[in-house]
This record gives structure tokens, C-alpha cells and sequence, in this order.
């Protein structure tokens, strides 16, 4: 489990306390007991956090978490998916909703580093955690390497999968810079594209690898 | 009132069949162009053309950006979520529209509630549709779709799982999905058909009583009278545009060495689009504006327009980007009416997007088909008669015809067909991607392999004996190079796991729309845009629009603004049938040539030399006979005497006139694919490894956007060979597999290795001699996938898709 | 989706306090919209929901629930992990990958990279059948309390070869298959406590009870899965063939866990995935390989055993075939 011991929440770097005793220490004063128990007194984990025991909707309630680096608000039904509040309360509209359920990866945004379906998370569990979309790739007005590849290689068409496919590759060059073909097409093995871009994706991932390493 | 699900101008086949000699101009001029294949005979054809036609464009070797690989002109806006689709459109006071549609393949409707529904908090209207949606069959009976009131023995009966019924429009999704719920209908259902062969049966159930009067033929073969309906029933189609049966067809048997004669079967396949269709229409008194994903702005317009008895000048249809279509969007479709209703009721914007399986069921799919294809073969080779009879399904719409591929991709001069519609209780069909063609292709290509290998001979040798159309031919030969299709030794591998080789030919029309016409402005800042109602579905068109208007211009594709999709701009072609680059193009280029020459004229003026002195290249605009006259464009522009040029121009005929009508152009452009398999014979799995896929579409434009064209249509054809299938519940009348989960299509472990080989062929038929790819590059596909999977393994697979179940039984198995 | 209320459970008893139904249920016996059923990641849950066939009243989240994403290895204990732990992270845990291997290439082979991100083990195995009629709103079949099986009598080309008399879908689990074959053992926690039971019972076929696949009951979540542990004689392999090598659902998959004395075989698990309502353990299948020195020959006899008693329905008779290959292949594999 190489890759998620830095995305990981406070809570889940907690080593050596017995599970009996780990169920048994939480509750009400789960943040401040694991803030103490892992000896890492962040931020994040120090803020008051909302009630958790509250039965929250089914109307709207309050859901935050941080997208693209920035902080956010929303008032949501619980049964809203991450990436209706992406789309409809965010305006970030560059996810796309294809099948609606986990088949095609067209939704795909990274949650907490690591490429999920937003169209089967729930808003109101990704409380709390980091979302990054297609629209927060490119960092200081730089485009990430494999965006720029993207449009060299002609990797898009109709472009409605691009979104989904740009972060599929790009999450598997953030786990792995030196990726072969077949890596490339098991990162994009959920990835539905009906103009037949593959090719192209995979050229273009491979050649961001490449410059990435430069 | 027209039927809005009627999708016009599929295909731009004129009703006159005459051929047309060389148009005829008040002032003309005679140009030579280049004619054929660079590196193979290359000449030039002397043509005469409007005064006003530009000169010739040389071959791409001489051009700077034309032919070039050039960086897709919104791929900027894709890779970062800018890209702005139908479906991602908000807009203020903006209501949300869900469809009740038919949960029953036949019924009809007893009673109606609405009430409830329109009691629900959020709803702002429910719509009942009071006419019969049917794919592209005029089913009108005399309703009007937009009345506000509905009349319970007028609606209409309900033919298949998904028809439309009812809407409403909310404030939110949620709202509307939940209020579509509370609609209290009763239903008496009735006994339903879906299979193609008990379709045909004396006592199955009837689809249409009524006869069906048919404008547009979905498919691609000819339009079907509607006396020649019995039952579910309907045809035969006998001819198509290129003509009906010819020479004896008995006669050619009866001199045959040998007759081939096989039944083939396609299964219905869904287009899959990645953004469902849908709609926001925004009804305002002075004018409705319509968001639409779709391949046809103009259409769209022109169908509102005429059902809300509206100007066209009133009408505007908005397709910034759209997340592919390949043939099922055109037209208005009854979300398209339905959400201008719901507008129009509600004063706001109504946003109305199908969704996923809505998308299966009511979207189009491309007809299933029957074939019993049998021909005569001399002993030369030669095919000495074809005698081919279809059937399919296209549900209740018609257009399930398999094209016209055995009437004309060889030569025989003993040819007749019979190709039938039948109606089922199914969602309609809709053109798909080389309609018909497809289809043809599988059982023809898989029967002149047959043919080469009775004959002993190879089938790239054997199809050079009866096609000679030079272009195809030379694709036959560089494919195989590149294929390395001489050292291919099949079969050979030791264990179940069995490689194995194959190729197959297709061919599409070369259709143009002449309803093309684009803008070109210079601004006095150096700015250039280009306009046009034509929209990008995803094959390119901004980006060769840009590069033809830069290379006239002498400037670089990216500096050309493209706006298109939009029909306050001059009426661009609808993008199917392969027609938008060879229709749009030469329009283009003629604007950008006229405005450079008003630019010209200025800069002529102020230097007091001659405009055919002046020369635009590389950002410059200079002399040719003096070179100290030499400024950039950007300097240019600033001589400019007024802030703006602007010019429109609109796409002539062809060069040299029409083969057929106002659209079909001379030639055809041809494919050829090669195909390498791997077919486990104990598990039944097949995998494609490796295609060479060899195209021609007259002058590449941009050879990059070219391959991904050409990709694509490999992939959907892996998909149509393999994969993909509408399956149906026979008890219940649904679809099983409405979603992407259970609708298998190809995925990245899926794509073979495709290398593409491009013909640079140039006809003289036009200023760009550019034409389109999208088409031919879906035909043969399937017909060289099956090929090898007979090289591989000894047996033929006569029925798409060739699944893991098909290969082991056809292996004997199980 | 139905509007239902959202808590997130601190802590497995309050969580079992705030369950009062199981997603079963909720879709038969509790459909009024009031069941309160638990969540993991909810990768299916959201599917059922958005369906329209379950409509849960209140959906108590597990993934603020600490400690239950562990996963350990121990040479004498054997595997151990929470439910919820990823399919991620098994594919990515270094001890799977070297002593479990079929479990690893179970997980490498389930779904999408972004499910496996997403997806726990504990939901994996709580996860409803794929049948397309289950999951139809428009089909009232036996699973959702109907009388009508619309596989038997319809499109069934994906369904069950073994135990088809009741309800012909397969388990749609390809982890549970590795599990199985692995002799896993699973701790369901309750208001009485926990009960620790081989993931062989955990499961049950549709004559059980058509309306669910396994023996939780209302207010039981998995609280751990443990695996055996394996020594230097085990020989595993796992493989899976869907109509797609990218994302798709198991049309056949063979676990097989072998205890090999040398070139002999000692003992031996195989099981079939997407063969029955059930992992479908080959007992018959196991004998025939007992005390056998393995060769094409003794693995032919082996796969012929193993496909003996299959009732295949009208389309998928191909399966028959396809499992003996599997079988045949994967014992081979094992041995390499």
C-alpha cells in the first residue's frame, strides 16, 4: 500500500492501539483521541467537527470539503452524488455524466489522490476530504503533462470522455512514472470512449510519462 | 404537423436521379488540378469552374498548413473541462424536464391522471404528447403535439417499451423524476412481436395497421412505397439511388463455375453516444432559442421552426460541443419538441437530457438483418450474378436495408436485391454510421473470401481481379505491405489458442450538401473568424475549417477563431454520411479567398500594384514581382478602410458536375482493412490484435484528425463484430441490457493496434477536393474481423457478434 | 434516487443500534421507505438505489468507523482485514500479492481501477446479484418477492449452470471466489456479539431463501474476514473470463488453492464463480485431484468431474465448456 499513507486522514496513520480499545475510545472525542493517540496534531483534525451521531437530511444539510485546493461549502440533499454537486451546485461542469453508475468512468475525479467514480459517491461522505476535478489539473496556469499530451497526440474527439480519461492518466502517472503499455490500458480499463480515442490516449499517456521524467 | 422524430437530411440523395454534365457559368474559367495519387501517376484535369473559384490548391506536399498535422482546434477546452456541452448548459430560471414513457411494448392507454403530478411541489407543467414518435416514419395523425389539452381517445397507442407519453417540467431533477412517478396510468396491453423472423408470420401480431408513409429513408438504400406493406411486412426495396436490377440474374447463374449461396444475421446495435440526446429550449417571445446536442443545427432549426409554425429567422439552435451522435442526431426529436413545449408553457428555460437508458431504448440503433446472399462465380473469377435478399428490423421505424455495397463494390453485370423491412414492437432504428453498408459488408466480404478460397487464390490477389477501381486497389496493395500480409501463415500455432488473417474492402458514396455556407471576417486587429451553422460532432471540423481559411490566408490554423454550431450564422451541412468536409470546406475556402481578395484590393490600392501581384504566405503579404514590397498581415489589416471584411460563400457542385442528382459526387471513396485475430477454440474468447486500416478521402486535410476518424471506425467495428448487441427480453418486451454495464462495448484491453494507411487521392472536384472519412471507416471492419477469425480456425461465423457462445457452438463444443 | 436521511456510526454497536434491516429485506418485506440499512462505500447500494428498487429510509455510513480498513499478515494467522478495506488495497498489498495469489488476482481483475479505489470487501460480498431482470424495476422477479423467474424462462446467457431450479443468478462476488477457494472465514458482529463463520456458509443458494444470498440478518455487519494462513506447499491461481479482458462482470471464474507435496497434489479447493447463486465449491472435482500427480490427463478427468450435475439453461450452455477450460488452465497455472 504504497501510495496512500500521505492522502491519508490522521485516523487512519494510527498504529499500535488495540482495536477493543481504538472502538471503544470513539465517539464524541474521536478527532481530538486520534489527534493524540498518532501524535500529529494537524489542523484539519483539530477543527471542530460537526456532530457526527446527527441524522442529517433527508432535506438539504451542510457538506464541505475542498475541491481544487479551495474550500467549499454546499447545502445538499444527502442523496446528492459528488458529481451532481460538482455539476449542478459547483458549475464544474467538466465531469461528465455518462452511464450514471460506475461503468464508464467518464465521472472520474480524485478523491483524496486517488481516481473514484463521482457519480456513485455519495457528497455528504467525501465530508471533510479533497476532491481534485479536470478543471484543477493544471496548477499555475500550467496544464498537467498529460493534458498537454492530450491535445499533441489528438487523444480527444468528441471529447465527452476526455475529462474521465485525462484523470485516469494522470492518476496513474502520479503512482507510477515509468508505465508500460499495459499499464496504461488497465488505468483506462474503466474508461468508456465511443469515438475511439484509445489509441491515442495510450500514445499520449506514454509520451507524458516520458516528459514527465525530464 | 411533421413528425419530429423524423430525421432529415441523413443523407443528401436529391430526389432527381438524372446524371448532370458539367455545370454551367456565366463567366467561367478553366483551372487544372491535381488528379490522382501522388508517387502513382499523378496528373492534373483541366476543369472549367466559376469565374469566382479560386486557383487550384496543390497537392499537400506544397502547403503549408493544409495536409499538415495540426493540433485539434478545441482540444485546449476538452483536456480541461472548459468545453461547455449541451448537457453541461444552466441557465437562470432554468426547469428540468422527465419523460413517462411506455413501460409496455403494446398497449393502449385506458385512463390518464394528471393531477397528481401537477399538484407536486416544483412542477411547473406536465405535458401530455399527444402523437405517435416513430423513429423516422410519418406517423402523424393529425394531433397537435403542442396543444395544451389532450384527448384520451386520440392518444396514441403504444408501440414499444420507452415511448414517450408524458412530461414534466420541474425544479429540479429530482423533482421531476419524482413527479413523472405520480402520473396514474392504466394500460390494457396487447399481444407484441419482437423477433424479426416471427415478425414476418401470417398471425403475429401487427405493428401498423395503417400503411406507412415514408419521407427519408433512415437507411440507405431508397425510400420504400407504402402499398407494399402486408402485414409487419414492407417492401421489397429493389433499387437504390445508383440504380435497380440489372442484366439477367438467371442468366448469370446459370453461366456461373460455382454458386455460393449463405444466410447471414447483424444484430441491432445501439449508437451508444456518450452525450444522450437532449435539449434546452429556451421559448422567449422574440425568439426560441434551443440548445441541442446534435449533427444538424440547421435541421434542428428548420423542424422547430415548422411544428411551432415559427420563421426560421426566429428560430436559433446552439451546438457548441457535442458528445457524439454517429447518425441518431438529427432532427428535433420529441425531447426537442417536448422541452419547447414545456418552455413555451412555463416562460423558462427547460432543460431535457435523456437519460442513459432512455438513450437505448428511444435513441435510434442501427437494424438488425437477415441476408440471403447468393452468388455466381466464372471460373475466371469473375462474379457472374448476385442475387440478394434482406431483412431487418428497425422497430417501428423503417430503414433496415443493408445497403448498397453488393449492388456496386464489384463489378457483375447480373445484379438484383429484395431488401424488407419488417416492423416489430422495438425502439425505432436510426442511420448509424454507414447505415445498411455495415451490414452488407459482413455477408459479402465473408462470401468473396469464400469465393478466393474455392478459386485457390489469395483474396488480396482475387478481389484485384473483380474490383478495379484503382484507388481501392492501391489500398489493397499498400495495406498488405503494411500489413505483411504475403508472410501470413494462419493456423499454424500448436495450441488451442489459434492466429489468423484477414481482410475485407468496403466502399461509401461521396456525398456533398450543398446547403453549405460559411462567413469569413478580417478584423482591422488581425483577427480572422470563420462562421458557420456546421457544428464539430468530434471529427474535427473547426479544426480543418481553421487550417483551409490559414492556408489561404497564409496564417496559422491557430490563428483563425472558429464559431460554428450555431444557425444565426450562414447554414452549414449536417454532419453525417461522411459529407461535412467535402461540403463545408470548398465554402470556406471560397469565403477566405474572397475576403483575401477584397483585402488584396486594399493593399493593391495602397502599394498601386496589381491584386494578382500579391501574394499572402507565412504571416506575410508581399509582391511577387517587387520584393521590397513586403509587409506582415498584421500590417496589412491596418490598411483596411473599413473595420471589418466580410465574406460568404457557399459550396458550389462539384467540379465537373454530380455523378447523380444535387449530391452524389463521381468516385467513390474506398477502404480496405486487414485484420489480425487470436481465437481461443477452448474458451471461444477472440481478440482482436492488430488492424491496418487503408482509407482514402481525397485530399487528407489533416492527416492527424484522419486517423483518429479512421481509429474510431475500426473500434466500432471491433465493438459491432464482437461485443455489442441490443438483447431483449421476448416475454416482457424490455431491453435487459439498457446501460453500459451489460451493453458490452470495446474498452482499452479491447483496442488492437491499428496502423493506418492514407491515400492522398485527388478527383479535381472542388477548391479543397477535400472529403470525408467517418463512414468508410466503419465498413469493413467486421467483414475482415470474421475473415480471420475463419483463417484462425477452419469455421465460418455467419452471425454478428461473434461471441465466446457463437464460437464454441459454431466449433461444435457445445 | 429516493430522498433518505444520512447518519454517519461512529462506532459498530451504534451502528448495529441504528440498522434495522438488511438491504434485502428492505427491497421486500420493508419497501415502505422507513428500512435503515448500513453502508460502506456504497458503490452498490447507490446502483440498487438509482434503480429505483431499494428505497432505504436512512442509510448509516461505516466509514467513519475507525480501524475497520485494516488489513495484516501474519505467517501463523494467516490474512486478516476489515470491511473496509478496498479491493485497492488488497491488489496493492505486497502480502497478498506474494501468499494469496488468487485472492490478488481476484482483486485485480474485479471491476474498474476507480471501483477497486472505491469498492470495500465488506460490501463486495454483501453486494446483490447482477441478473438484468434483479435489476430491473420493470421485472417483479422471485429476488424482489415476485413469483416469476424471468431468467429461466428468458434471456439467461449470463446465468447459473449449478443450482438453477429456484432463481439461476449468479453471485456476482469474483473476490468471494479467491475467499472461498482460500477456506475464508467471516466475523458478522451483532447485538449478541460476533460469530465467526467459513465463508462457505456465509453464502447461500437461492433455496435458502431466493430474496437474499447469504445469512446476515438485520442487524449484522461484517467485521472481519480472515484467510488461513498458506505454507511453502500451496499453489494458487485465479482466473476470470468476462465477454470483455477490460471492465466486465465474470462470465465464468475458477479459484483453485492446491496443497502440494511435491509434484503431488494433497489437498485441493476449487471453486466456480459466476457458475451458481453461490461460489460453487467442486468437492467432486477436489477428490479427483487428491493424492493425484498432476498432468493434462489427471486435470481433464479433474475438469470433467467438476462440471458434473450442471443443468444449463437455453443460452448459456456454453459455460459447460468454458469452466472446464478454466479449471483446466488454472490447476496448470497453480502447478507452473
Amino acid at each position: 500500500m504504497k501510495n496512500d499513507s500521505k492522502e491519508r486522514s490522521p485516523e487512519k496513520k494510527k498504529q499500535g492501539v488495540s482495536r477493543r480499545a481504538f472502538l471503544r475510545g470513539a465517539g464524541m472525542t474521536t478527532a481530538g483521541t486520534v489527534a493524540l493517540a498518532s501524535g500529529m496534531l494537524s489542523f484539519k483534525a483539530a477543527e471542530p467537527a460537526p456532530p457526527k451521531t446527527a441524522v442529517l437530511g433527508p432535506g438539504e444539510t451542510e457538506v464541505r470539503f475542498v475541491v481544487n485546493g479551495q474550500q467549499r461549502t454546499l447545502w445538499i440533499e444527502p442523496r446528492t452524488t459528488l458529481a451532481d454537486a460538482l455539476r449542478e451546485h459547483l458549475h464544474l461542469t467538466g465531469t461528465k455524466v455518462v452511464c450514471d453508475r460506475g461503468s464508464c468512468s467518464a465521472c472520474t475525479v480524485w478523491l483524496d489522490g486517488k481516481p473514484v467514480n463521482s457519480c456513485m459517491t455519495l457528497a455528504v461522505d467525501v465530508e471533510g476530504g479533497e476532491v481534485t476535478t479536470v478543471e484543477g489539473l493544471a496548477k499555475n496556469g500550467e496544464l498537467h503533462p498529460v493534458q498537454e499530451a492530450f491535445i499533441e497526440h489528438d487523444a480527444s474527439m468528441c471529447g465527452y470522455c476526455t475529462p474521465g480519461m485525462v484523470m485516469s492518466c494522470a492518476g496513474l502517472l502520479e503512482r507510477n512514472p515509468n508505465p508500460t503499455l499495459d499499464d496504461v490500458k488497465l488505468a483506462t480499463s474503466g474508461n468508456l470512449c465511443r469515438c475511439g480515442t484509445y489509441p491515442k490516449v495510450f500514445d499520449a499517456t506514454l509520451a507524458a510519462a516520458k516528459k514527465m521524467k525530464k | 404537423m411533421a413528425n419530429p422524430n423524423k430525421k432529415k437530411v441523413v443523407l443528401p440523395v436529391a430526389p432527381d436521379k438524372e446524371a448532370h454534365g458539367p455545370v454551367k457559368h456565366l463567366y467561367s474559367k478553366k483551372i487544372k488540378l491535381p488528379y490522382g495519387v501522388p508517387g502513382h501517376g499523378l496528373t492534373e484535369k483541366e476543369r472549367e469552374v466559376a469565374i469566382d473559384e479560386p486557383p487550384p490548391m496543390p497537392i499537400n506536399e506544397k502547403l503549408s498548413v493544409v495536409g499538415k498535422r495540426t493540433k485539434r482546434a478545441d482540444a485546449l477546452y476538452k483536456v480541461t473541462g472548459a468545453a461547455k456541452y449541451t448537457a453541461d448548459i444552466q441557465l437562470p430560471g432554468m426547469l428540468y424536464g422527465k419523460f413517462l414513457r411506455s413501460p409496455h411494448p403494446h398497449a393502449r392507454i385506458k385512463s390518464l391522471d394528471l393531477s397528481a403530478a401537477k399538484r407536486y411541489p416544483g412542477v411547473h407543467a406536465v405535458h401530455v404528447l399527444d402523437m405517435e414518435p416513430g423513429g423516422s416514419v410519418q406517423l402523424d395523425g393529425g394531433h397537435d403535439a403542442s396543444a395544451e389539452t389532450y384527448n384520451i381517445d386520440k392518444l396514441p397507442l403504444l408501440r414499444y417499451v420507452g415511448q414517450p407519453i408524458a412530461a414534466v417540467a420541474a425544479e429540479s431533477q429530482n423533482i421531476a423524476d419524482e413527479a413523472v412517478k405520480l402520473i396514474k396510468i392504466e394500460y390494457e396491453t396487447l399481444p407484441f412481436v419482437l423477433e424479426l423472423d416471427k415478425a414476418r408470420q401470417k398471425n403475429a401480431p401487427v405493428v401498423f395497421e395503417e400503411k406507412i408513409e415514408e419521407e427519408i429513408s433512415e437507411g440507405d438504400v431508397g425510400v420504400t412505397a407504402a402499398d407494399k406493406q402486408q402485414g409487419n411486412l414492407r417492401g421489397p426495396t429493389t433499387s437504390s439511388f445508383l440504380g435497380g436490377a440489372r442484366g439477367d440474374v438467371d442468366k448469370g447463374f446459370a453461366e456461373a463455375e460455382f454458386i455460393l449461396e449463405k444466410e447471414f444475421r447483424t444484430q441491432v446495435q445501439t449508437h451508444c453516444c456518450l452525450e444522450t440526446h437532449g435539449v434546452v429550449a429556451d421559448w422567449q417571445p422574440d425568439m426560441l432559442t434551443v440548445y441541442s446536442s446534435t449533427q444538424n443545427t440547421a435541421g434542428v432549426r428548420d423542424d422547430l421552426a415548422e411544428l411551432f409554425d415559427l420563421p426560421k429567422s426566429k428560430v436559433r439552435v446552439i451546438t457548441e460541443y457535442m458528445g457524439g451522435g454517429f447518425g441518431s442526431k438529427f432532427g428535433a426529436g420529441h425531447f426537442g419538441v417536448m422541452a419547447t413545449i414545456l418552455s413555451r408553457k412555463t416562460g423558462r428555460p427547460v432543460k431535457l437530457m435523456l437519460n442513459r437508458e432512455e438513450e437505448h431504448l428511444v435513441a435510434g440503433n442501427r437494424p438488425n438483418s437477415h441476408q440471403i446472399l447468393k452468388m455466381g462465380f466464372r471460373k475466371d473469377g469473375k462474379i457472374s450474378a448476385i442475387d440478394l435478399t434482406s431483412y431487418g428490423t428497425a422497430g417501428v421505424a423503417l430503414g433496415a436495408g443493408v445497403g448498397r455495397v453488393a449492388q456496386d463494390l464489384y463489378e457483375c453485370p447480373n445484379f438484383r436485391m429484395a431488401q424488407y423491412d419488417v416492423f416489430t414492437h422495438a425502439g425505432p432504428g436510426a442511420a448509424f454510421r454507414a447505415p445498411g453498408n455495415v451490414q452488407g459488408i459482413f455477408a459479402l466480404e465473408q462470401m468473396i473470401d469464400e469465393a478466393a478460397e474455392r478459386l485457390g487464390m489469395d483474396p488480396v490477389k482475387y478481389r484485384d481481379i473483380i474490383d478495379n477501381h484503382e484507388v481501392r486497389k492501391l489500398e489493397r496493395m499498400k495495406g498488405a505491405e503494411a500489413f505483411g500480409w504475403k508472410n501470413k501463415k494462419p493456423g499454424s500455432d500448436p495450441g488451442p489458442i489459434k492466429r489468423g488473417f484477414g481482410m475485407a474492402q468496403g466502399h461509401w458514396t461521396r456525398f456533398i450538401n450543398l446547403n453549405s455556407s460559411a462567413t469569413v471576417r478580417i478584423n482591422k486587429d488581425g483577427s480572422v473568424a470563420i462562421m458557420s451553422s456546421v457544428q464539430d460532432i468530434g471529427t474535427g471540423t473547426k479544426t480543418i475549417l481553421a487550417q483551409v481559411v490559414a492556408e489561404e490566408l497564409g496564417l496559422m490554423a491557430e490563428d483563425i477563431t472558429v464559431k460554428i454550431g450555431d444557425t444565426l450564422y450562414p447554414d452549414g451541412p449536417g454532419s453525417g454520411g461522411s459529407v461535412t468536409a467535402g461540403s463545408i470546406t470548398p465554402a470556406v475556402r471560397n469565403a477566405a479567398y474572397k475576403a483575401k481578395m477584397d483585402l488584396l484590393g486594399q493593399v493593391a490600392g495602397a502599394w498601386d500594384v496589381e491584386v494578382s501581384d500579391l501574394e499572402m504566405k507565412n504571416g506575410d503579404v508581399y509582391s511577387k514581382s517587387d520584393s521590397s514590397k513586403k509587409m506582415s498581415f498584421g500590417e496589412a489589416v491596418k490598411k483596411m478602410r473599413t473595420n471589418q471584411i466580410v465574406a460568404t460563400a457557399s459550396r458550389p457542385d462539384d467540379y465537373g458536375g454530380f455523378e447523380i442528382g444535387n449530391g452524389i459526387g463521381y468516385g467513390r471513396l474506398g477502404s480496405v482493412q486487414f485484420a489480425e485475430v487470436l481465437v481461443d477454440t477452448e474458451t471461444g474468447f477472440i481478440k482482436v490484435e492488430r488492424v491496418v486500416a487503408a482509407h482514402s478521402c481525397g485530399r487528407p486535410l489533416n492527416p492527424m484528425q484522419v486517423e483518429s476518424q479512421i481509429n474510431g471506425g475500426v473500434i466500432m467495428g471491433v465493438g459491432y463484430a464482437l461485443y455489442e448487441d441490443r438483447i431483449l427480453d421476448l416475454n416482457t418486451g424490455h431491453m435487459v441490457n439498457a446501460n453500459l454495464d451489460q451493453y458490452k462495448l470495446p474498452y482499452a484491453k479491447e483496442i488492437p493496434q491499428i496502423e493506418t494507411v492514407i491515400i492522398e487521392h485527388y478527383g479535381a472536384f472542388s477548391s479543397t477536393d477535400a472529403s470525408g472519412i467517418g463512414e468508410p471507416a466503419n465498413i469493413p471492419t467486421a467483414g475482415a474481423i470474421a475473415n480471420a477469425v475463419y483463417n484462425a480456425i477452419g469455421v465460418r461465423l455467419y452471425e454478428l457478434p461473434m461471441t465466446p457462445q457463437k464460437v464454441l457452438a459454431a466449433l461444435g463444443v457445445s | 434516487m429516493n430522498r433518505f436521511e444520512y447518519i454517519k456510526a461512529p462506532s459498530i454497536d451504534e451502528a448495529i443500534d441504528m440498522m434495522d434491516s438488511t438491504v434485502p429485506e428492505a427491497m421486500v418485506t420493508r419497501k415502505d421507505g422507513s428500512a435503515k440499512v448500513v453502508k460502506a462505500a456504497g458503490t452498490d447500494l447507490l446502483d440498487l438505489i438509482k434503480e429505483g428498487i431499494l428505497e432505504p429510509g436512512r442509510v448509516i455510513d461505516l466509514k467513519n468507523i475507525p480501524g475497520l480498513d485494516k488489513l495484516s499478515y501474519d505467517k501463523e494467522k494467516g490474512l486478516q482485514f476489515g470491511p473496509m478495506v478496498t479491493i485497492a488495497d488488497l491488489e496493492n498489498s505486497p502480502e497478498v500479492k506474494k501468499h494469496y495469489r488468487a485472492l490478488y488476482l481476484a482483486a485485480a481483475h474485479a471491476a474498474t481501477p476507480q471501483i477497486r479505489n472505491m469498492a470495500t470487501m465488506g460490501g463486495n460480498l454483501m453486494q446483490r446479484p447482477r441478473c438484468w431482470y434483479f435489476r430491473s424495476s420493470a421485472h417483479h422477479c422471485r429476488k424482489k418477492g415476485g413469483t416469476t423467474c424471468f431468467a429461466q424462462i428468458g434471456q439467461n446467457q449470463f446465468h447459473a449452470i449449478f443450482l438453477t431450479n429456484v432463481c439461476p443468478c449468479v453471485h456476482p462476488s469474483s473476490l468471494a471466489t479467491a475467499l472461498v477457494a482460500y477456506d475464508g472465514m467471516v466475523e458478522l458482529t451483532g447485538p449478541e456479539g460476533k460469530r465467526v463463520i467459513p465463508l462457505s456458509e456465509f453464502f447461500t443458494p437461492s433455496e435458502v431463501d431466493v430474496t437474499c444470498e447469504n445469512v446476515a440478518n438485520n442487524q449484522e455487519i461484517i467485521t472481519n474476514i480472515m484467510l488461513p494462513p498458506v505454507n511453502e506447499g500451496t499453489r494458487a491461481f485465479y482466473s476470470k473470463h468476462g465477454q470483455r479482458e477490460s471492465y466486465d462482470w465474470s462470465m465464468g471464474d475458477v479459484a483453485v488453492v492446491l496443497q502440494m507435496d511435491g509434484k503431488k497434489c494433497r489437498d485441493a479447493r476449487i471453486i466456480f464463480g459466476a457458475a451458481a447463486p453461490i461460489p460453487l465449491r467442486r468437492e467432486a472435482a477436489e477428490a479427483e485431484l487428491k493424492g493425484k500427480t498432476i498432468s493434462e490427463k489427471v486435470v481433464a478427468k479433474v475438469a470433467e468431474k467438476a462440471l458434473e450435475g450442471a443443468t444449463p439453461l437455453a443460452h448459456n450452455a456454453y459455460k459447460v465448456p468454458l469452466f472446464q477450460t478454466l479449471l483446466k488452465r488454472a490447476v496448470m497455472e497453480a502447478v507452473g
